[in-house]
């Protein structure tokens, strides 16, 4: 079986080829470079989704599935314009390529940040749940329209089989996206009065869902969640980082200004995150693939610690934590 | 010291309040952490359970809730035995402007029903907007009114606490007291949905704690509340005038009803099934109000 993994330069994507690459022939590409030479257990490709250069990787590989898991995510860093490339256009491109390059099985990895933050939301959004995510920040609408091309690619094309997930909360000792650089920094923004539930999926946890997902290859959209919910003010007391308190009128422009000033890592775009609950519902994929998170959300918390610059010593993601 | 004054924010500021507070004898109630012990809940390893309850907090704040329970309003539960196990969809009466009656009627089942239960409240929508009850309330069982969210609870053979009358209910004025005003329809497809029976609850003398005789419809959009109540006492004795009076409440579960038929029923047929509930409700109401007789504040209701 011969597999592409999108976003190879990240830590999710290592876990996955790591564990599947003696079986299946893994093939990564990224539009950044590898953090090391042996960070990607195959063949790394340095090429930008909309480019023309992941023709060339579908023209010289015939693949069985692809997983996508390369989504720009630190929308701070990056601009609306340039995500939107990469994101939609690159997702877009990828979908068409799969479908001409007959490809079986394809995994898109979406986020729980979809269904937006939003005081209506019932407490348990299952994979039905309206996607609110743009309404309020626009930040997020590359990540709504992202869910929704590969949606419909899935619907329209069902002999591509195409599997959705949209995780919570990913963090992990590898992991470099948002949540995990604000838990990490050690100075954690809460809005005064407010301390919604959250929830954490381990990245072991995600790896081990990607693979369910691959092997089993059923298509559909489904919420992948962690052991359970946690309020924000706990997640931060056990990630050992420290409160600061801001005002819950504040606009989002002044926090984006306060954080831009002080540098810390709290993005503003996901303020309302931090201030209403949004819980999914994953008893779909617990029953459809059989999943089980083993992680508890304690221990991953416990365990986030500083970012190693190193690779990652023991890319099993059957060590035990 | 910075660390610490950043530390001590929101709860941690109330922790040192109730720290303070938990020494205070009239708020021991060693029976508390025995029921809290008993309650059947799945926990993470966080201390939460699917729905956002945390014993831990129940722990912490259930002493103040249970002495305005025993000491305040003297509150006397009847019918309790009566109860199903298992899945039970409340319905209550809700008056008194600040859900009093739902935290009296959670208490009784917590603490005097077998085997202690804590019945998952249905609140307001725009809860979720009030800084730090947002939070607390979810930590105690309550959520926001959502028919996905009942749905989900029966479904886990949760019992769950509503008051289809809502704001429409706790809202009015003190001359409309214990008159029951427009019901939902929405609780009896569910019900009939998770075929769960229905539990009339009548709570009496919440009505008496926030007489209001005025609701101050402007002030309450200017602050996006659904109602401003107006009480001989608030808002002109200021924050005393928040106290709530100390009525006598007595809290009396009704006989559990079953219904038979299907949620996509039409409209007229679920409300016909509605005007049952709430005419058994209304029938629990007026009996209370006779055993208690024109003495709301001292009178006991048996």
């Amino acid at each position: 079986m011969k597999v592409l993994i999108t976003g190879a330069s990240g830590a999710i994507s290592r876990l996955v080829a790591s564990a599947i690459s003696p079986k299946a022939e893994v093939i990564g590409v990224d539009p950044r470079a590898a953090p090391s030479s042996s960070h990607f257990p195959g063949e790394f490709i340095v090429a930008d989704y909309h480019s023309r250069k992941l023709d060339d990787v579908f023209r010289k590989h015939r693949f069985d599935a692809v997983l996508h898991l390369g989504r720009i995510r630190e929308s701070q860093k990056y601009s609306p314009q340039y995500r939107f490339q990469m994101n939609v256009i690159g997702t877009q491109k990828l979908l068409d390529l799969c479908l001409s390059g007959g490809v079986k099985n394809l995994i898109v990895l979406s986020t729980y940040h979809v269904y937006g933050a939003h005081r209506l939301n019932s407490l348990h959004l299952n994979e039905e749940a309206p996607l609110r995510a743009s309404q309020s920040f626009p930040e997020l609408a590359d990540a709504v329209e992202l869910d929704h091309s590969a949606t419909n690619f899935m619907w329209k094309h069902r002999d591509v089989r195409t599997t959705i997930l949209r995780p919570v909360n990913i963090i992990g000792k590898h992991v470099r996206n948002t949540i995990c650089s604000l838990l990490r920094s050690g100075v954690c923004p809460k809005i005064v009065g407010f301390d919604p539930l959250m929830q954490f999926i381990d990245e072991k946890d995600l790896a081990r869902a990607l693979i369910l997902a691959l092997d089993q290859s059923k298509p559909g959209v489904f919420n992948v969640g962690g052991e359970g919910v946690i309020a924000y003010s706990h997640a931060i007391r056990h990630a050992q980082a420290v409160t600061i308190p801001i005002p819950p009128m504040i606009s989002a422009g002044l926090v984006r200004l306060l954080t831009d000033i002080s540098k810390i890592n709290f993005p503003p775009y996901l303020m309302d995150y931090f201030k209403y609950p949004t819980i999914v519902n994953d008893d779909a994929f617990r029953a459809v693939f059989g999943y089980q998170p083993k992680v508890k959300t304690l221990q991953s918390l416990r365990n986030l610690g500083p970012l190693s610059e190193r690779q990652i010593e023991s890319p099993s993601i059957d060590e035990s934590v | 010291m910075l660390k610490r004054l950043l530390m001590e924010t929101d709860f941690e500021q109330l922790k040192g309040i109730l720290k303070t507070l938990e020494k205070i004898e009239v708020l021991q109630f060693p029976e508390l952490e025995d029921r809290i012990k008993r309650l059947d809940v799945e926990l993470n390893s966080a201390g939460f359970d699917r729905w956002g309850l945390h014993p831990e907090t129940l722990k912490k704040f259930a002493p103040f809730i249970y002495f305005l329970y025993k000491k305040y309003f003297r509150v006397e539960a009847a019918g309790l035995a009566g109860i199903p196990q298992g899945r039970v969809l409340f319905i209550g009466n809700h008056g008194g402007q600040i859900p009093l009656d739902a935290m009296m009627a959670g208490l009784a089942l917590f603490m005097e029903a077998e085997p202690p239960r804590i019945p998952r409240a249905m609140v307001e929508r725009w809860v979720p907007t009030v800084p730090f009850v947002s939070s607390l309330f979810t930590r105690i069982g309550a959520m926001i009114g959502d028919p996905e969210n009942c749905r989900e609870l029966l479904q886990h053979d949760q019992s769950v606490l509503v008051f289809p009358e809502g704001v429409r209910g706790s809202g009015k004025l003190f001359k409309d007291r214990y008159q029951l005003q427009r019901f939902g329809t929405g609780f009896m497809r569910l019900a009939l949905e998770s075929r769960a029976p229905i539990v009339p609850v009548a709570i009496i003398g919440t009505e008496e704690t926030y007489p209001s005789v005025f609701d101050f419809k402007l002030l309450a959009k200017v602050l996006g509340a659904p109602y401003f109540p107006v009480t001989p006492f608030f808002p002109l004795l200021g924050p005393l005038g928040l106290l709530p009076l100390p009525s006598k409440i007595t809290v009396r579960f009704g006989k559990p009803l079953y219904f038979e038929g299907n949620e996509d029923d039409p409209e007229d047929q679920i409300r016909e099934k509605v005007q049952i509930v709430k005419d058994s409700l209304q029938a629990e109401i007026d009996q209370g109000l006779e055993i208690r007789g024109e003495k709301v504040f001292t009178k006991a209701a048996r």
